[in-house]
């Protein structure tokens, strides 16, 4: 039991490479802003909806996750339905989108851009 | 009677002149439709074009596909294809083309396609659709009017 090591408390949100690379890629020529913003928004035929927006400074009550050298910053309505969520970037020939793998939600919209708790 | 004369007269002046306008809407209206002036049924957004430049090899075309599902009972597919099946409707538009089928077109009609890039995502989106009342949020998927 002594030997027992304490687990880092895990983040808030984790990224997948291919997020971490395409929000490297999305900031690089843009030192104006310091990371990207995660939000929820009520709108959508399930409920809620993902925002994204590019950040210029830490809000007061934004939580900070940093990985890999990126910086994501959770509004704070966000932060209870995001929390444990994986944020990925699927890209295909026709389309490219960040995707919430949410462990939280109860169902989906279709399109998966809608979704409920 | 040289009154009756004097209207007949109009009559006869008028008559041609109705001939050559019926005549002539007549060849505007075939003239319009052998020189596909005639705006296509389904438009391209100047970034749609680019972004179809893009990604598409030669021969390749984007591929609209409507079919029952989503949350509005509708919803809008697309696919990469390079073969054309006989009920297809091609349009082109700077170089590029999509293919509709009959069936689909129907659905789609007076429709403008556009690649919407955000930074949540980027994707092909379907947009002033007069066929569509009311869609999802995504926009994918859509109601009738009926």
């Amino acid at each position: 039991v002594s030997k027992r090591k304490l687990l880092p408390t895990r983040a808030a949100l984790t990224l997948t490479p291919a997020a971490v690379n395409k929000i490297r890629f999305l900031l690089q020529n843009k030192p104006e802003y310091i990371g990207l913003k995660v939000g929820v928004r009520t709108r959508g035929c399930n409920g809620m909806t993902y925002t994204l927006d590019y950040t210029k400074e830490k809000g007061n009550s934004d939580e900070e996750v940093l990985q890999d050298g990126v910086r994501v910053f959770i509004e704070k309505k966000a932060q209870l339905t995001l929390l444990g969520t994986e944020m990925d970037f699927v890209e295909s020939k026709l389309s490219s989108e960040f995707v919430f793998n949410n462990p939280n939600i109860k169902g989906t919209c279709g399109c998966g851009e809608s979704f409920n708790i | 009677t040289l009154l009756s004369e004097n209207n007949v007269g109009q009559q006869l002046h008028r008559l041609p002149q109705k001939h050559v306008s019926v005549y002539t809407t007549g060849l505007r209206r075939f003239s319009s439709a052998s020189t596909q002036q005639k705006p296509p049924e389904v438009q391209l957004t100047e970034s749609c074009v680019k972004r179809l430049g893009e990604i598409m090899g030669k021969g390749d075309y984007l591929r609209i596909h409507v079919e029952g599902g989503g949350c509005s009972g509708f919803q809008y597919k697309f696919s990469v294809d390079n073969n054309k099946n006989e009920d297809d409707r091609v349009f082109e538009q700077g170089g590029v083309g999509i293919i509709v089928d009959q069936d689909s077109l129907e659905f789609v009609k007076g429709a403008t396609l556009d690649f919407s890039q955000e930074l949540i995502r980027s994707t092909f989106l379907v947009l002033k659709n007069p066929q569509a009342d009311h869609g999802c949020s995504c926009g994918s998927s859509f109601s009738v009017k009926l």
